[in-house]
């Protein structure tokens, strides 16, 4: 080969390499942005006047005066919807049977998106689910549910080899001439007046009950059910990673037992986190019966096991990088073993250690599988400390899923579902971030 | 009194899990009977008692690290509140040899030894010897200054504290004198509670000085306590191991031949694991009686 | 002086004997070997663990074993375990987890190894100093996070722009593929002829290699244009966001080894004259092949493991797709179905249809602990090598 074709392929083979760092970084920036960008939007956004009627009945907050002469204001733009609503009615009283019914079914439609939109029309019997009886309380979704007034949706089939492709109709065609026509002109024009979005800071989503299957509320009782199950897990790996790291440091000869022990840390580190999932059902549950059916303590359990080995590795990293001059100068003072370990060595370690230990936090705050079917629920109270024993309970990561994949209004609560991703993800990485900081200050307090 | 130098290893080994608990035990029974038990018929004298007299004899005294034998049958004896330095090429032995003596090499896998080391009378080989005992009472510096990542204060009364004295003023107390020995408290009073390691390189050799002072030993080990010091640090300590001759016993191993000649008042000389010859220092290095020795203190090899 | 005198109260207050008295001499021995025994007692009951995990899983796998036979349960595509006569044929299961793990290691592995190796051999430390957060960053999203992304913001993507996607994708890789390949290849063969021919056969190679490449890439690009994704959640949604997930794994583990093989071997073939590619390839992978196999062990483990991600984004479709190399068909992983039907199984405990869920986690237990062997196997293989090497 001639030596430029060799310089061509050693350039391009270092652009390949950075261009695959820069996809990394592209990936990880297309995951984060969205996640970041929409879920800030469950603490910000623009509540409409029903989010503050709702504040008020609900919570009796804010200011009842205020907001009543908001109220006033808008039902007052919303009476010539509703009555042209009744003059259309009364209109088609007079038409034929068939002409009448194909009317009836169109407004029906109409009426239904209107009430998603406003709330219950003035008359309605009062329903009985919250987010029935109210419009839309957030701006964002509201606008969704205007152009659901004025559009709706059809499949075209035109093209019989193409799959259906779907179209927006508007739904002024379909009453040309009658007396509604002008309503969604009306409603077009009046939304944001009779709504009246404000902007909201909702910080207390974090610290809210949820109500009416997540459409509003915050989501508290998972977030503290990730954190009982965080420390929860910490409670039993923490000790027992401290002492395994200890004796496989500091006491372990180089035996066959001792080689096979730590070859069964690396396995239980590769087992798939499902695996200790099924494995708390029959072991924690099923047959040591630590509680009646799914706890937060059979979930502890089962996420302790799954980050003990890297509890284990991390702890036994950080003891194996102390310097052997500590332990030397520790013992040439008449110190004894144990009395060396814990005076010398495990303070020296304990930056490496709870390194290791405040990522493996984070690593039991996320896992999702091997708490299913061990201590989550959907659906739950917060807990209180002592329930924690025989309670299952909700949990960040499970309910991500639950409310993504089996909840009953999928697209009406994103908010709720970014906001929770959003809370996990920055609890996360802000538990990583603090192990970085917390690293390289003990670091540099040990370096003088 | 010669064990056969595994199972001392052994039992070494196991007795460390609880030196912390044992070594207060120890402590109470002295407290309550004023004469120790003791097993086998030592002559029983207190280490103060012993003036002028040989501090630690070694007979035969051979250290091996699985077959290699580094230290081959050394017989000497070390006189009490001397300087004692050892002196060889690298290599010798002498580091290994220095610390036999307070069984440090307990915890290097493999090593094992046979003949007697004396001390208090004692075979320190023996199984029923106890190690922070004898550690207790033979203190050690290490080549590189190895301070704890404590503060200074703390570093100093690790040993006190460990040995059960936990009174603060009497900790201040023995901090303090131990500094004053070690020629560190004027530089160092007004930042007892900072973290050790902001010390000069000179300043943590003295720190650990003073650290192996503070609980009070009968003899001092010293292991190249100035090869990672610069030669104002190092005059200092020499001055210091000057100023101690006379309370402590030190034994001092060097490269360095004329900072032997400068400190000690005996010498060793190893060479490849043989005590080639011992004396007092003057005549060694002016007279000396083996061809070895004189090679090499005239720099032929080493 | 008053201190001296205390310290030397103190010294003979503590001046104890050398020697210990047998009784103590046997407390210290007991309470050195109760010590001991505890710790080691502690660091069994971790370790342990993982026998308990195979012996709870077995104990629960076994049943289904005895009652439904292996034979439809490897071989049998029906999965039908909630009918009244129910079939456990997980052929198309462990198919489906087979594709999404190969799929995550043809993303991760290209792209994971060339990283390392730019990190190790290539970038500046103040750089590395950047990349390695994101690395950090990236494994440490939890995976439900991943699987939101997955469903909610890829698999729409997917469906709508699919095409676009993958043929800007195809363009991307291709492009700069082809182009080298054409230039190496008359590089190589115009080499073999005389010196006054050279250039011309080059150059003859160049266009027509050139011009056949781009018909081949339009091609590509009409094929992959007509493609129809009928939905977002399939195969290669998954494939690609496991593919991200596996890669700070191996990125980090074939980093260590790659750093592991030293400078001076880099030097020896630097001073032969070799350009950079050419040492990484040659000398410095080669040293260190063992821990970048391990490293895609590894990133194989975790592709396999994963369940939230394949459970909310693969299509959860018990079938074996159509060619079963079609990546654009949703599929089930083992995965997925433990998560996903242990749901319903277990108000059932004690039937078949719980305890072949118990046989799927045996098979990915087994596996994993192969696995895990194998790379031990591999490290331990090359450190004797190297052993025995110096």
């Amino acid at each position: 080969m001639k030596l430029s074709t060799r310089k061509l392929l050693d350039k391009s083979f270092t652009g390949y390499g950075i261009f695959a760092i820069i996809l990394m970084a592209c990936a990880l920036l297309l995951i984060i942005v969205p996640i970041a960008t929409k879920g800030i939007q469950a603490f910000i956004f623009r509540g409409t006047i029903e989010y503050r009627k709702l504040r008020l009945e609900k919570f009796e907050e804010g200011n009842l005066k205020k907001v009543n002469a908001e109220l006033k204001g808008s039902q007052e733009l919303r009476k010539p919807i509703y009555d042209m609503i009744d003059q259309f009615e009364k209109d088609i009283r007079e038409l034929e049977y068939e002409e009448r019914r194909e009317y009836r079914k169109e407004l029906r439609e109409v009426k239904k998106s209107l009430k998603e939109l406003f709330g219950p029309a003035p008359g309605d019997h009062q329903p009985v689910l919250w987010r029935e009886q109210y419009g839309q309380t957030r701006w964002d979704r509201a606008k969704i549910k205007i152009d659901q007034v004025l559009f709706f949706e059809e499949w075209d089939y035109s093209n019989p080899d193409k799959m259906g492709v779907k179209v927006l109709v508007d739904r002024k065609s379909l009453f040309k001439g009658t007396s509604l026509e002008p309503l969604f002109a009306y409603v077009e024009k009046h939304a944001q007046s009779i709504l009246q979005p404000k902007l909201v800071f909702y910080w207390r989503f974090l610290f809210d009950e949820s109500f009416d299957a997540h459409f509003f509320g915050g989501i508290w009782p998972e977030v503290l059910g990730t954190l009982y199950l965080t420390l929860g897990a910490m409670f039993f790996a923490i000790p027992m990673g401290i002492i395994a790291a200890i004796y496989l440091t500091e006491y372990a000869g180089r035996g066959l037992f001792i080689s096979l022990l730590r070859s069964c840390i690396s396995t239980l580190a590769g087992v798939p986190s499902i695996v200790f999932g099924l494995f708390g059902l029959a072991f924690f549950i099923n047959s040591v019966k630590v509680s009646e059916s799914k706890s937060v303590l059979a979930g502890s359990l089962t996420l302790a096991l799954l980050i003990l080995p890297t509890v284990i590795r991390a702890s036994e990293e950080a003891i194996r990088a102390v310097p052997k001059t500590y332990k030397e100068a520790a013992l040439s003072l008449g110190a004894g073993k144990w009395h060396t370990v814990l005076t010398v060595i495990l303070p020296a370690a304990l930056p490496g250690i709870l390194t290791g230990i405040v990522i493996s936090m984070g690593r039991a705050a996320g896992e999702t599988a091997p708490i299913i079917f061990t201590a989550a629920v959907s659906v739950g109270k917060p807990l209180h400390f002592w329930e924690t024993l025989s309670q299952p309970t909700p949990a960040l990561p499970w309910n991500i899923y639950n409310l993504c994949t089996e909840h009953e209004a999928v697209d009406e609560i994103r908010h709720v579902q970014y906001g929770m991703v959003l809370t996990l993800v920055a609890l996360v990485l802000i538990l990583n971030l603090a192990a970085i900081i917390l690293r390289a200050r003990i670091s540099k307090k040990l370096k003088g | 009194m010669v064990e056969s130098p595994i199972q001392s290893t052994e039992v070494d080994n196991a007795m460390n899990g609880t030196d912390r608990e044992k070594s207060q035990e120890t402590a109470s029974v002295d407290k309550n009977h004023n004469k120790a038990p003791q097993v086998t018929g030592g002559k029983g004298n207190n280490g103060a008692q012993v003036q002028d007299d040989c501090h630690v004899t070694t007979k035969d005294f051979s250290i091996f690290y699985g077959d290699n034998e580094a230290v081959k049958k050394a017989t000497l004896s070390i006189k009490a509140r001397l300087v004692t330095a050892i002196i060889g090429p690298s290599g010798c032995g002498k580091s290994t040899f220095l610390r036999a003596i307070n069984r440090m090499n307990d915890l290097i896998p493999g090593c094992s030894t046979s003949g007697n080391m004396i001390f208090d009378g004692l075979d320190i080989y023996s199984p029923q010897v106890d190690v922070v005992a004898l550690r207790k009472r033979v203190g050690m510096v290490f080549q590189k200054p190895n301070p704890f990542p404590k503060s200074i204060f703390d570093n100093v009364s690790y040993g006190p504290r460990l040995h059960g004295m936990l009174k603060k003023s009497e900790l201040e107390q023995i901090v303090e004198q131990s500094l004053v020995r070690a020629a560190l408290w004027d530089e160092v009073k007004d930042r007892l509670h900072q973290n050790a390691l902001g010390l000069s390189g000179g300043q943590q050799q003295r720190l650990c000085l003073a650290r192996a002072l503070a609980v009070n030993p009968e003899i001092l080990l010293m292991d190249e306590p100035t090869s990672a010091l610069d030669p104002r640090a190092t005059a200092k300590i020499e001055d210091l191991i000057s100023d101690l001759r006379g309370r402590y016993t030190i034994i001092i191993v060097t490269h360095n031949m004329q900072q032997a000649a400068r400190v000690s008042d005996q010498t060793a000389f190893f060479y490849e694991g043989i005590l080639i010859e011992m004396g007092d220092t003057k005549p060694l290095f002016t007279k000396p009686r083996e061809k070895k020795t004189e090679e090499y203190i005239t720099g032929r090899f080493g | 002086m008053e201190l001296e005198q205390t310290m030397n109260s103190t010294a003979d207050r503590q001046f104890n004997n050398l020697l210990l008295s047998k009784k103590a001499l046997r407390f210290q021995r007991m309470s050195a070997f109760v010590g001991k025994t505890f710790l080691l007692a502690i660091t069994s009951l971790s370790s342990v663990a993982v026998l308990f995990i195979f012996y709870f899983i077995t104990k629960d796998a076994l049943p289904f074993f005895f009652n439904e036979g292996l034979g439809e349960f490897f071989t049998s595509t029906n999965w039908y375990p909630s009918a009244d006569e129910p079939n456990f044929g997980a052929l198309s299961i462990f198919m489906g987890s087979g594709l999404v793990t190969l799929g995550a290691i043809v993303v991760a592995v290209p792209l994971g190894i060339s990283a390392a190796v730019c990190m190790s051999d290539v970038l500046p430390f103040e750089v590395r100093q950047v990349v390695k957060p994101i690395t950090e960053v990236l494994a440490a999203i939890p995976s439900v996070a991943y699987g939101f992304f997955a469903l909610v913001v890829f698999a729409p993507a997917l469906q709508n722009d699919g095409n676009f996607l993958l043929s800007l994708s195809a363009w991307i890789i291709l492009v700069p593929v082809s182009f080298l390949a054409v230039v190496v290849l008359g590089d190589v063969v115009a080499d073999r002829f005389e010196e006054k021919y050279y250039n011309y056969i080059r150059y003859g190679i160049f266009v027509s290699g050139g011009l056949i490449s781009l018909f081949c890439l339009l091609k590509t690009h009409t094929f992959l244009n007509s493609l129809e994704i009928t939905s977002g959640t399939n195969a290669l949604n998954v494939s690609i966001i496991l593919g991200i997930m596996a890669l700070p794994t191996i990125i980090s583990v074939s980093e260590d080894a790659l750093q592991a093989c030293g400078r001076e071997l880099r030097e020896g073939s630097y001073a032969l004259g070799a350009t950079r590619v050419e040492t990484i390839f040659k000398t410095v992978i080669p040293a260190s092949i063992s821990g970048i196999l391990a490293a895609i062990i590894l990133g194989v483990m975790r592709a396999i493991g994963e369940t939230m991600v394949v459970w909310m984004a693969s299509g959860n479709a018990a079938q074996i797709p159509k060619p079963w190399y079609n990546y654009l068909d949703p599929v089930r992983t083992l995965t997925a179905t433990i998560a996903g039907d242990m749901g319903e199984a277990d108000h059932v405990t004690g039937s078949s249809r719980y305890h072949v869920l118990f046989a799927m986690a045996l098979c990915l237990l087994v596996f994993s602990f192969c696995a895990n062997l194998f790379s031990e196997w591999i490290v331990h293989r090359q450190q004797k090598k190297l052993g025995l090497a110096k």
